[in-house]
């Protein structure tokens, strides 16, 4: 019980401080100083003691969401290793579990839009559940890279830390499940160019859009939710690539440093690119599939 | 086995009584309830005591017809079955005499419905039990004629009466195939006893074409992609309680029967795992597509039971490939995913059904786009059809998720032990059952969003009032079951790991049961965190809110105020996407146009999705097959002379055949 709760409150104090990063990278390449590192914090903190305006259009549905969402965002974090910290739960074919706790995160993100009635957020919803359609099998592709390259269906079996010594034969495999699972990082935290954030036009957004009519509180645990899976995808991803090492407090230096480096990668991202249009998203995520499906091939033809 | 037979007794006594009253609708009511009842209660009672014991029971009451015996039995995998049809049926049943009762009048006369139903009741619970072919195909035509009576239960409808015939036509297309594929395997074993055939060996070649029968025979019951034309039509004519039974069970007969058929021949060629994960793909995936892009909403739960038939047929080609090459673990694995995803699937598209019953029997339009807000009147269905989406969406907390977590483990599982050719097709089970997941989430948030929430599009939706409790505590029952099943799913799962293990011959590996239910804790435990965590959190959300100022508004316009619930986003649109991206697939058809100017005439639009296999490749074998039968006619002179000349011809050939 003790390694949940530290498990838990560990992604729950880090994941906005990640969001930081973010937007001081963003802030640097545009040359402005930008917001302060805890910036993300301050706003969750202001959010929790603001009050809520709700639609009379609305129902429970709409008031149950987002405690669904960081409710599964948080549990979502008890099977990644989180640096040196082993997961406190892993059972076998805990990843699918993992995948699925997502999938019911946007369930109740979807319901919650469409609880507003409002055509803005029904337009979001539409498009995150279309483009998470396809994200998911880009996801499930790599699932099934890293489960034959570690023949094990728990998740932190297939990240762990030993797991390094398969970059040495399976190396191209790794380097294309990074970069197809790059790209579900990004659409499954609605970043640039899949989607914009900061975007002014309801229109054009597609996940934050679909929370427009929550506020404070709600909106708060929203947020803090979104943070957590950033936090939680990106220490995957972070995972694949911790070395072996003996020291607790070393492994725990090197996956802090690994997220700060991944926040900023994707401050750069966003920084470089534009937002693609949305009937392009599709290809891109099409390019990203096609990537998973050569590492596929790729070890099929090394005989697993 | 007495509990069995007596329970079969009931139901015949009931079909008897309820055939002679009539006109006495309360008294059929009476007569329907107890039958039912009792029938139910005593085949539930000896299908536990089976799963329980693993006991299997026979009672052959030998009877004087040509190659018929009829002779019942239970094993484990009957009892899975069993277990479904039973409690389905009886919910079902219960429901359904609430659903009746306004939806037709005082004046109707229900007896025969009633009849019908338990007829189709017995039936099912005769295809489950047979142990002999033609006991079996005797049930199957019982079912296959008493469901057609059902589905056309409001046959003052043209599409009703179509959707039936269309059904009738499809179903002894089928059952033409099972009467070829059981005399070869007669006459191979010698007698149409399942004992004898199981004893029997069958050379490859030939089981190679009893396989094709009956996934011929037996696809067509189930749905499999290109033979499923009638589901989507006869789903929505039939009454929701019927259409809960028909997809929930019936077609899982199919299923039933095809791995009967894999227990009986045992031995197979090395395509037939792939032809039925191949079909498990392209059911898989193209039910789930085909239902994203429908407009009402028992259509679209009708191919969601496609879906959910490509679900269960990955499930058992895995077990079927893993059977064959000695993997005793996993093809336990995979079939036990295919029986409890059977199970699973009878409760929540049951719960489905009923719950969308329910909204059609108030707002009398099952129009996903007219609807909106319909759960400020009818807050329990909208829970139970929530549940139920849950759970059919394969999401975690609901059974729907155990049974594909079985069926995901057994293909990934296949991964690392299976050979080259048999890794490729696996991994892309894998993938199409991904996005069959996510394309399912689409389709359900857009159902249930666009049904139970926002605003009501148009004045069917309004003023609603709800459902007795007669039809409400059935759906209740499911659901509890769904959650129960999601969040201690040890007791099932073992139950199906055990009817699993008894498919595939004992070879030297028996699998470890506890060993494959041990995760399940994990699952069990992880869902208890997560509901720990949901409850801290509202806790906390209610008392920081007790201090913090809450006011109730319009909904964010964006600045626009003059919003009307027309203006709110509509089924089609959310999913038009999707149905874009495979517009092809689909072929999406599209009439009308959009608005051009700067001021805008009013205009009109409508998208259809069609059906390919149906208009495409049926609608061509139809016509082909109407101008053989037009040639055919001149055998038809319409002389009574001409016919008896034609019965003493066919004697002849036959006494002369049998002489020779």
């Amino acid at each position: 019980m003790f390694s949940v709760i530290l498990h838990v409150s560990f992604a729950l104090f880090f994941s906005p401080l990640l969001l930081g990063v973010v937007a001081k990278t963003k802030a640097f390449f545009a040359g402005r100083w930008g917001p302060p590192l805890l910036q993300p914090w301050y706003d969750i903190v202001k959010l929790f003691r603001k009050g809520s305006v709700y639609s009379t259009t609305t129902t429970w549905v709409f008031k149950l969401t987002p405690v669904a969402v960081l409710a599964t965002a948080l549990l979502s974090c008890i099977f990644i290793p989180l640096g040196t910290l082993a997961p406190p739960v892993y059972f076998w074919g805990d990843a699918l579990f993992f995948v699925y706790l997502y999938g019911l995160m946007r369930f109740f993100l979807i319901i919650g839009a469409w609880d507003t009635g409002s055509s803005f957020e029904g337009m979001g919803a539409s498009r995150e559940a279309a483009f998470s359609c396809l994200s998911e099998i880009i996801l499930f592709m790599d699932l099934i890279l890293l489960v034959m390259v570690s023949k094990s269906l728990v998740l932190c079996n297939m990240l762990n830390t030993s797991f390094f010594s398969s970059w040495a034969s399976m190396g191209p495999v790794l380097i294309l499940v990074v970069i197809s699972f790059f790209l579900v990082l990004l659409v499954e935290n609605a970043r640039i160019p899949i989607d914009d954030p900061n975007t002014h036009l309801e229109l054009t957004m597609v996940h934050e859009v679909m929370v427009l009519d929550h506020s404070g509180f709600d909106l708060g645990l929203i947020l803090w939710g979104s943070a957590v899976k950033f936090f939680v995808l990106g220490s995957i991803l972070i995972s694949l690539f911790i070395p072996r090492h003996e020291s607790f407090m070393a492994g725990m230096v090197f996956f802090m440093v690994g997220m700060a480096l991944l926040a900023l990668t994707v401050g750069v991202v966003e920084s470089i690119m534009a937002r693609l249009r949305l009937n392009s998203v599709p290809h891109l995520l099409t390019g990203g599939f096609v990537l998973a499906l050569l590492g596929f091939i790729v070890i099929l033809l090394k005989g697993m | 086995m007495i509990a069995f037979l007596a329970s079969l007794i009931f139901l015949s006594a009931g079909i008897l009584f309820l055939a002679l009253i009539r006109n006495r609708p309360p008294w059929a009511r009476v007569v329907f309830l107890t039958s039912l009842t009792a029938g139910c209660v005593l085949s539930f009672i000896s299908a536990v005591y089976s799963l329980v014991t693993q006991a299997s029971f026979a009672f052959d009451g030998h009877w004087a017809w040509p190659w018929g015996e009829f002779y019942v039995g239970l094993d484990t995998l009957s009892a899975v079955f069993l277990l479904a049809v039973t409690i389905l049926c009886f919910l079902a049943g219960l429901y359904g005499v609430g659903y009746l009762k306004e939806g037709c009048g005082p004046e109707k006369d229900l007896s025969g419905h009633f009849c019908l139903y338990l007829v189709l009741l017995l039936s099912l619970v005769l295809v489950v039990t047979a142990r002999n072919a033609v006991l079996f195909l005797l049930a199957w035509e019982a079912m296959s004629v008493s469901s057609y009576f059902l589905i056309t239960h409001y046959d003052d409808k043209e599409d009703v009466r179509q959707a039936g015939l269309l059904y009738l036509v499809a179903t002894h297309v089928g059952t033409f195939c099972l009467w070829v594929m059981f005399i070869l395997l007669g006459t191979r074993a010698g007698s149409m006893n399942f004992d004898q055939m199981t004893a029997a060996q069958f050379p490859l070649a030939l089981s190679g074409v009893i396989f094709v029968l009956a996934i011929l025979g037996f696809g067509v019951k189930a749905g499999f992609l290109p033979l499923h034309i009638w589901l989507p039509h006869a789903h929505p004519a039939a009454p929701s309680h019927v259409s809960a039974v028909l997809s929930g069970v019936m077609i899982k007969m199919g299923i039933y029967g095809i791995i009967r058929v894999i227990m009986l021949v045992k031995h197979f060629p090395e395509w037939c795992p792939m032809l039925l994960l191949g079909i498990g793909i392209i059911s898989g995936v193209g039910g789930v597509l085909y239902a994203l892009g429908q407009h009402e909403i028992k259509k679209l739960l009708a191919y969601h039971s496609i879906e959910n038939i490509g679900i269960i047929t990955l499930g058992l080609g895995t077990g079927l490939w893993a059977q064959l090459h000695q993997y005793q673990a996993i093809a336990a694995i995979g079939y036990a995913g295919a029986l409890l995803h059977v199970f699973n699937h009878a409760m929540f598209k049951g719960l489905l059904f009923l719950s969308a019953g329910s909204v059609i029997r108030q707002t009398h339009t099952g129009e996903i786009d007219s609807l909106g807000g319909v759960m400020k009147y009818l807050p329990w269905t909208g829970v139970l059809f929530l549940i139920g989406s849950l759970a059919i969406c394969g999401l975690p907390l609901f059974n729907g998720f155990i049974s594909e977590w079985l069926v995901y483990r057994s293909l990934f599982e296949g991964l690392f032990s299976f050979p080259l050719e048999a890794v490729m097709l696996i991994g892309f089970a894998i993938i199409a059952l991904a996005l069959i997941g996510g394309l399912a989430l689409m389709c359900f948030t857009k159902a249930f969003g666009a049904v139970f929430l926002g605003q009501a599009r148009s004045p069917h939706a309004l003023n609603l009032q709800e459902n007795p409790r007669l039809m409400i505590a059935p759906m209740t029952l499911l659901a509890a079951i769904c959650t129960w099943i999601g969040i201690f799913p040890n007791t099932m799962a073992a139950f199906c790991l055990k009817a699993a293990a008894s498919i595939s011959p004992a070879g030297k590996n028996v699998p470890d049961i506890e060993n494959i239910l041990r995760p399940m804790a994990g699952i069990t435990l992880s869902l208890g965190l997560l509901t720990g965590l949901c409850f801290c959190l509202v806790l906390l959300r209610k008392m920081a809110l007790r201090s913090l100022p809450v006011t109730r508004s319009e909904t964010w316009g964006c600045g626009y105020r003059g919003s009307t619930p027309r203006m709110q986003y509509t089924a089609s649109s959310f999913a038009s996407p999707i149905v874009l991206l495979f517009r092809e697939a689909l072929c999406l058809r599209r009439s009308g146009s959009r608005p051009k100017q700067i001021f805008p005439e009013r205009v009109h639009l409508a998208s259809e999705v069609m059906d390919a296999s149906e208009h495409f490749f049926w609608q061509r074998v139809y016509v082909w097959i109407r101008e053989i039968c037009s040639r055919l006619k001149i055998i038809q002179c319409g002389y009574a002379q001409m016919y008896v000349l034609y019965i003493f011809i066919f004697l002849f050939l036959i006494l002369i055949w049998k002489v020779t």
